[in-house]
């Protein structure tokens, strides 16, 4: 299954960041932009969820497409603590729902692993080492057509 | 995710469960909190090898009344009994015995899995501390409960990047029982 994700990105319910991470090595001097994409997201983030209040929506954690930028697509997942997933994928490939969703459940199952170690400090961001193996586990199952891994953490 | 009512030791009878994630976290708070009210890390280690003493003296007697048995004829038979009847039925995880010294007084049990210490990662400025120090304390109680003194402690640790879980058991010495009364009174 292929799939270029960019970027990962947990923000915390405060809109604090908790862990943003570049997999791509061709991005690594545009940590900036990475940041602005994602802090845009979260605006797209609380339209989304604005929207599906309506009556007989179910509360669902997947958001979808949240929007497309210019090389980027953004995805988002609210969690019920209101922990947010930010997946940013290149424009490539077309990709189906479910295999982002199927990502995202993972990333999501990956956080809550992490926060039930009873030295994790809530709000403030992730710094495990075992995290960030586990999260480049996760995404070498969907590798980038082409490229290997790479990138940073911020 | 239930723990208890283990499926591969059949001689551990079923005792009431309790769901395993309860369990940790239970025991990860406790950790945590012995660490903000001592702040010295060996202390902390002290702190809950006690508790695990205390818990040991009184597991002892649930154990031996539960599990069938017969006596124990040695040190070896009593490290067998502990690794494969009292882990599995109080912590639904079965240990080895390995590393038995020449004079049969040393041993230790190996565990590849621990429900205390799961999801746990230790921090850096928490290096010296033996997580799971509670176990040595419990099985140093139980001991010392059917008269045999012994010395407890971890010499492997997977929380600190190796491969299982080992702990030391030293039998110090068989203490007689004692009688309330003398002979020649």
């Amino acid at each position: 299954m292929k799939m270029g994700i960019i970027c990962v990105a947990f923000i915390g319910p405060q809109n604090n960041p908790i862990y943003l991470r570049s997999m791509d090595p061709a991005t690594d001097d545009q940590y900036l932009k990475l940041h602005y994409i994602v802090h845009c997201a979260l605006d797209a983030v609380e339209e989304k969820v604005l929207l599906k209040r309506g009556p007989g929506d179910s509360q669902d954690a997947y958001l979808g497409l949240l929007y497309p930028t210019e090389d980027y697509r953004v995805y988002g997942y609210l969690t019920n603590t209101h922990v947010k997933i930010i997946l940013l994928l290149d424009d490539e490939a077309p990709i189906k729902d479910e295999a982002v969703l199927r990502v995202l459940r993972r990333l999501h199952s990956l956080y809550v692993d992490t926060t039930s170690n009873p030295f994790h400090k809530f709000g403030l961001p992730i710094t495990s080492p075992r995290f960030d193996a586990q999260l480049e586990q996760i995404v070498a199952l969907y590798p980038r057509p082409g490229a290997s891994l790479g990138g940073f953490t911020t | 995710m239930l723990r208890g009512g283990p499926a591969g030791a059949r001689n551990a009878p079923s005792l009431e469960q309790i769901n395993a994630e309860v369990f940790t976290l239970t025991y990860g708070s406790i950790v945590r909190q012995l660490i903000s009210d001592f702040e010295d890390i060996e202390e902390v280690n002290k702190q809950l090898e006690q508790m695990g003493y205390n818990m040991g003296i009184r597991l002892v007697d649930e154990f031996l009344a539960k599990a069938k048995i017969t006596r124990c004829s040695s040190f070896r038979d009593t490290a067998d009994v502990v690794a494969k009847q009292a882990l599995p039925m109080f912590l639904n995880v079965s240990a080895n015995v390995a590393n038995w010294s020449p004079d049969q007084t040393e041993c230790s049990l190996v565990l590849t899995d621990n429900p205390l210490a799961d999801f746990v990662e230790l921090p850096e400025e928490y290096r010296e501390l033996k997580y799971c120090n509670v176990l040595a304390g419990v099985v140093r109680g139980a001991l010392e409960m059917v008269n045999m003194e012994v010395e407890c402690r971890w010499v492997s640790d997977m929380l600190k990047g190796d491969d299982c879980y080992e702990l030391r058991i030293k039998l110090k010495e068989h203490r007689d029982e004692k009688f309330p009364f003398k002979d020649d009174d």
